[in-house]
């Protein structure tokens, strides 16, 4: 429990870091909002006066009448306007803060890249739903609170200076109002937190569930699904009760203070009035500008909970934001021609997992092929995801060229290598789009020669709209095979000198696995080349050696055919 | 938008109770300071005619506690009724989803939706809360206002007048805030997908270095969201302005009746103060305009999605589920839409119980579609299936569904234990039934090694285990039900070639006494099927392993 809260705190501390670092950023544009507040306040406080006058007059105790009247619709309006401009202002540097932490947040988790194991749709909450969060801390919480102690205070000392009795009045009653909100406030960051956790878990179950959606259908299951999904919207209600609980018992208080303060002061300067009180306007005066006292501190009640909940969110992003990017030099150019060492490398994942790699070593002259197969688990995906900087060895070295890649940015590294994934994943857009993506200033041409190397052509011809038919997130409407075939095109855009490629004719059936084993013959032609396979009988014909893997260690070695 | 808004409206009904008990609160509590203001100008009122007044000014201190008590308790149950509905209203969608689109999301995608459930889903609480509740309140409050000062016509028309213009502002407000209140959740939902997407793919995006253009991508989302924003917040703005003017014009028309003489300053007081009391209420209520029309766009976006029409209609009265289970596919025709070639033309197929079938074609020849159409994820649009001599339109889904267990191409591994993970395909499948298929596919020997066993978790989308052993888990989730047939679609895909045939060699043993379709592109010899068919132009032919 010790170790929680600790934990808690320093999550809590680092949140608030991230927040004051923002305001920082932020810079004038967060003081405009408050200026048109003060001018709002003032616009009330003189209002106020011009009414006290205009019912003295109306008591037949002073001279106010059509021309107060007239003051005051003025003001009315000029307040109106100036509310509005603040609204405007506010928004403004909300949507200033969270456009930069936004993109410093996605760009957090690309960097981090897939070490950092959460679910993507979890990731995505993180970029999205939490830097919305934050929004209320900039945009209401922050001009509200200055406000609120600026505004107040000047009231105070104006009607001290008439009436010190209600001045005190008024003081106390507005010390009073961070008391009863942080009394009732007492565990609130918390609880604010532990929403945000219930939405997180919510988002994520229902991405995971509906990309999934075909399955539970098939199995019958969809209905208990429902269920379960019910149950964390019902968890996310009792959190978000808990959290609203405390924000409406302190505005609550805050009700009862203003509603008290307003009793007193009428009765006080009611019974003056009645025995003839020497200066009626300024004791009306005193009753009516008590809402113009309150308001501010009701605003920041109301904004409370906004900051909490932005507490909350700036906790769980704070640590994404402190990792400092991954240091390592910048390559110059990527060299025409790789050769590449693994010397003794070792990888582990987790301490109770057995090593991925357990002092691998092999290496492979430039332009040459070299299979790595051996079942799965044997540490062939390691080898890819060390080469692509996904992860660092534990021990061991691996050079590219004799200099040690380690030494690189992992996107420097990556400058050099095209990959092919056992299910490429398809971006939303169209075909040529995607293959686009390995090399976005390349031109139609280049593009349409790379499909018609992979083999994509083969199936666009058929479709109306060709290499520019729309697919969806997922690949939907491209069979896994097709998908393969447009991970291999971006290969060859890609015009890297290393090649990587995980599984590439699995589920290809044998026509289309021949030319396409076919196309990464010629992909492979002058590169340096990595294929990582099950069998590498299935890969026949393809050139160079077979590094047999077995327990991430080399189990032994032929050449291809053999 | 008003449609939609009132669909929405129907789906709560099951909890009337709450939603109406919060309107109670929320009228009581708006009376209540009424009421406060009321006495206070009576006191007020009487102590300048000379009337002592004390008894009314004496009143005011229990109200005074009242009041912030009733606004508390309007605040909690109006939460707690919304919370509830959204709450409901997030199953419901999940339901549709699974009932409209049961072969998955297609184009549509899971960011959207989940953009649907999360965010659109909240923005509906707008509807109840910000635009419903403080309409009837604001009504009930200018209803007493003008009963309270009826003995005035002329006061409580200036004072009752503005106050009821508030009311009838949000209704013009929205409709012009409706457009942009749209552009806003569209451009929401853009923000969704152009974070989720990279991050989805985040391997492609890594190694083609596409990070500074994901990343611009999303920052353009965001600018375009926050333009969107920006004019919703102007017509927020404008209607928070006008609605603090309604209530002004109430104050200084009651003052200005006072000036004119026009009657006794008693009751001009009075109106002052009702004035006052009601503008608090009141000033909120031109804001149900952009409130109304961000729960009008959230709603037409929701259910957007959750009408698509389904595949396969549900038979209205399903026919009671054969005893055979011999599968026909008789002159079947079936394309996946307007301007897509069709992939099955005239197919016919017999599949007897017990039968083993393997069925080769090339990719995307329409393999995987003979396997869709037989769990009602489309319909045919030509010929008929019969299951046991039943055509399976008339059947309902979910009985033939538990007749079919398949290992589909996109079989998903969820997040959740091993266990988890193989029970969806039977819930209460005792531990050594699990163990049992997970020898079938050669894993038991892999899990029994991790140190949580079966109850190790399997990361998104199966990513704790490689592509090939989740793979494996996903079919033994296949061979676990005891269903009577059983769809492979591509049983081998990403296992190593001994894996592979050492699966297909139990595979006998696994599987006797049903009937199994193999769906595959190539064999590897050790099968044993009954008979190979092979697809070929959208129609099946005889082949030879």
């Amino acid at each position: 429990m010790a170790e929680v809260l600790r934990v808690d705190r320093a999550a809590a501390k680092a949140g608030r870091a991230l927040l004051g670092q923002e305001l920082r950023r932020l810079g004038g544009r967060a003081w405009l909002p408050i200026v048109l507040g003060l001018s709002v306040a003032a616009a009330g406080v003189a209002q106020a006066f011009l009414l006290a006058r205009l019912v003295a007059g109306l008591m037949g105790l002073g001279n106010g009448g059509w021309p107060d009247l007239a003051g005051a619709a003025a003001l009315a309006l000029l307040a109106a306007a100036l509310v509005s401009a603040q609204e405007i202002a506010q928004g403004a540097s909300g949507r200033a803060a969270r456009a930069g932490l936004r993109a410093r947040v996605f760009a957090a988790l690309l960097a981090a890249g897939p070490a950092d194991g959460r679910a993507a749709g979890e990731k995505a909450s993180l970029a999205v739903e939490r830097v919305e969060a934050l929004d209320g801390y900039f945009s209401r919480w922050l001009p509200a609170a200055v406000l609120a102690l600026l505004v107040p205070l000047g009231i105070i000392v104006a009607v001290w200076a008439f009436d010190w009795v209600s001045g005190l009045v008024l003081a106390v009653m507005g010390l009073l109002v961070p008391v009863g909100m942080a009394v009732a406030g007492i565990g609130a960051a918390r609880a604010s937190r532990r929403q945000f956790d219930a939405l997180a878990r919510l988002s994520g179950r229902f991405t995971d569930r509906v990309r999934g959606l075909s399955t539970l259908v098939q199995f019958n299951r969809a209905e208990d699904e429902a269920q379960a999904l019910g149950a964390a919207a019902e968890e996310l209600r009792l959190r978000t009760m808990r959290v609203l609980r405390v924000a409406f018992l302190s505005s609550g208080s805050l009700e009862f203070l203003a509603a008290g303060t307003l009793a007193y002061l009428a009765w006080r300067h009611g019974a003056l009035l009645g025995a003839s009180h020497p200066n009626p306007v300024t004791a009306l005066w005193c009753i009516l500008v008590v809402p113009a006292f309150f308001q501010p501190l009701r605003n920041f009640s109301a904004a409370y909970h906004e900051a909490q909940s932005a507490r909350g969110a700036a906790a769980a992003l704070a640590p994404l934001l402190a990792e400092s990017e991954p240091p390592g030099l910048l390559l110059e150019e990527v060299p025409p021609f790789v050769a590449l060492s693994f010397t003794e490398v070792k990888l582990t994942y987790a301490p109770e997992r057995p090593p991925a790699l357990d002092g691998l070593s092999f290496s492979l002259a430039a332009g040459e092929t070299l299979l790595l197969s051996g079942p799965s688990g044997a540490g062939k995906s390691s080898v890819l995801a060390l080469l692509l900087g996904f992860r660092r060895p534990d021990s061991g070295r691996i050079a590219i060229n004799g200099q040690d890649i380690t030494r690189l940015r992992p996107a420097e590294l990556r400058r050099m290598v095209a990959h092919v994934g056992q299910r490429p994943h398809i971006f939303a857009g169209t075909i040529a789009e995607n293959i686009a993506v390995a090399r976005p200033e390349a031109g139609r041409a280049a593009i349409e020669a790379a499909a018609e190397a992979a083999q994509v052509l083969a199936f666009t011809d058929d479709l109306p709209d060709g290499l520019d038919t729309r697919v969806g997130e997922g690949g939907h409407g491209l069979s896994g095979g097709q998908a393969q075939r447009v991970g291999l095109a971006r290969a060859f855009l890609r015009e890297a000198p290393l090649i990587l490629l995980d599984e590439p004719t699995a589920s290809l059936d044998p026509g289309t696995e021949e030319v396409v084993l076919e196309a990464i013959r010629r992909l492979c032609l002058g590169r340096t080349v990595l294929i990582a396979t099950h069998s590498a009988a299935a890969l026949r014909g393809l050139p160079g050696r077979v590094l047999a893997l077995e327990g991430g260690r080399a189990a032994g070695r032929r050449l291809a055919g053999e | 938008m008003r449609h939609d808004l009132m669909r929405i409206w129907a789906l709560w009904r099951p909890r009337g109770g709450w939603l109406l008990a919060g309107l109670g609160v929320a009228v009581l509590s708006a009376l209540s300071a009424v009421a406060l203001l009321a006495l206070a100008g009576q006191g007020v009122a009487a102590g300048v005619a000379g009337a002592g007044g004390a008894a009314a000014l004496l009143l005011t201190r229990p109200m005074v506690a009242i009041r912030p008590a009733l606004r508390w308790a309007e605040r909690m149950v109006s939460h707690e009724a919304t919370f509830r509905a959204l709450a409901d209203t997030r199953v419901w969608f999940f339901r549709r989803l699974a009932e409209r689109m049961p072969g998955g999301l297609g184009h549509a995608g899971a960011g959207e939706a989940r953009g649907r459930m999360i965010a659109d889903i909240e923005a509906l609480d707008g509807l109840y809360l910000r635009a419903v509740l403080p309409a009837v309140a604001a009504a009930a409050v200018v209803l007493a206002v003008a009963l309270l000062l009826g003995a005035a016509p002329g006061l409580a028309a200036l004072v009752a007048l503005p106050l009821a213009l508030a009311i009838l502002l949000p209704i013009w407000l929205a409709r012009g805030a409706a457009p942009a209140a749209e552009a806003v959740t569209v451009a929401r939902g853009a923000v969704h997908r152009a974070a989720l997407d990279p991050l989805l793919g985040l391997t492609e995006t890594l190694a083609n270095n596409a990070e500074t253009r994901a990343a611009e991508r999303l920052s353009a989302a965001t600018a375009a969201m926050h333009a969107a924003e920006r004019r919703l917040s102007r017509r927020s703005a404008l209607a928070g302005s006008l609605g603090t003017l309604c209530a002004q014009a109430a104050l200084l028309g009651a003052l200005g009746w006072a000036v004119a003489g026009s009657g006794g300053l008693a009751l001009a007081v009075l109106g002052l103060f009702l004035a006052l009391a009601a503008g608090e209420t009141l000033a909120l209520v031109p804001r149900a305009g952009t409130a109304l029309a961000s729960a009008g766009a959230a709603a037409h976006r929701l259910l957007a999605m959750a009408d698509t029409p389904p595949p396969v209609a549900e038979p209205a009265t399903p026919a009671p589920m054969p005893a055979g289970n011999t599968l026909r596919f008789e002159g079947v025709d079936f394309g996946w839409g307007e301007g897509r070639d069709t992939v099955l033309r005239g197919l016919d197929l017999e599949w007897r119980e017990g039968e083993r079938l393997a069925l080769l074609g090339a990719s995307g020849a329409g393999k995987s579609t003979i396997a869709r159409l037989m769990l009602k994820f489309a319909a045919p649009q030509a010929g008929r299936i019969t299951l046991g001599g039943q055509d399976i339109a008339g059947l309902a889904a979910t009985g033939l569904r538990g007749r079919i267990a398949c290992l589909s191409q996109d079989a998903r591994i969820f997040e959740g234990s091993v266990a988890e993970n193989l029970r969806i395909a039977a819930p209460g499948a005792p531990d050594a039934a699990l163990w049992r298929v997970l020898a079938q596919v050669g894993m038991a020997e892999l899990i029994r090694a991790l140190p949580n066993g079966l109850d190790t978790d399997c990361g998104e989308g199966g990513a704790r285990f490689s592509g090939g052993q989740a793979r494996r888990i996903a079919l033994a989730r296949a061979l676990l039900p005891a269903a009577p047939l059983l769809v492979l679609d591509e049983p081998g895909w990403g296992l190593d070639a001994e894996t592979e045939r050492a699966f297909l060699t139990v595979l006998e043993e696994a599987t006797r006494g049903r009937s199994v379709l193999l769906i595959t592109h190539r064999l590897v010899g050790v099968e044993k099927p009954d008979r190979v068919l092979r697809l070929v132009g959208g129609k099946l032919f005889p082949a030879t392993a």
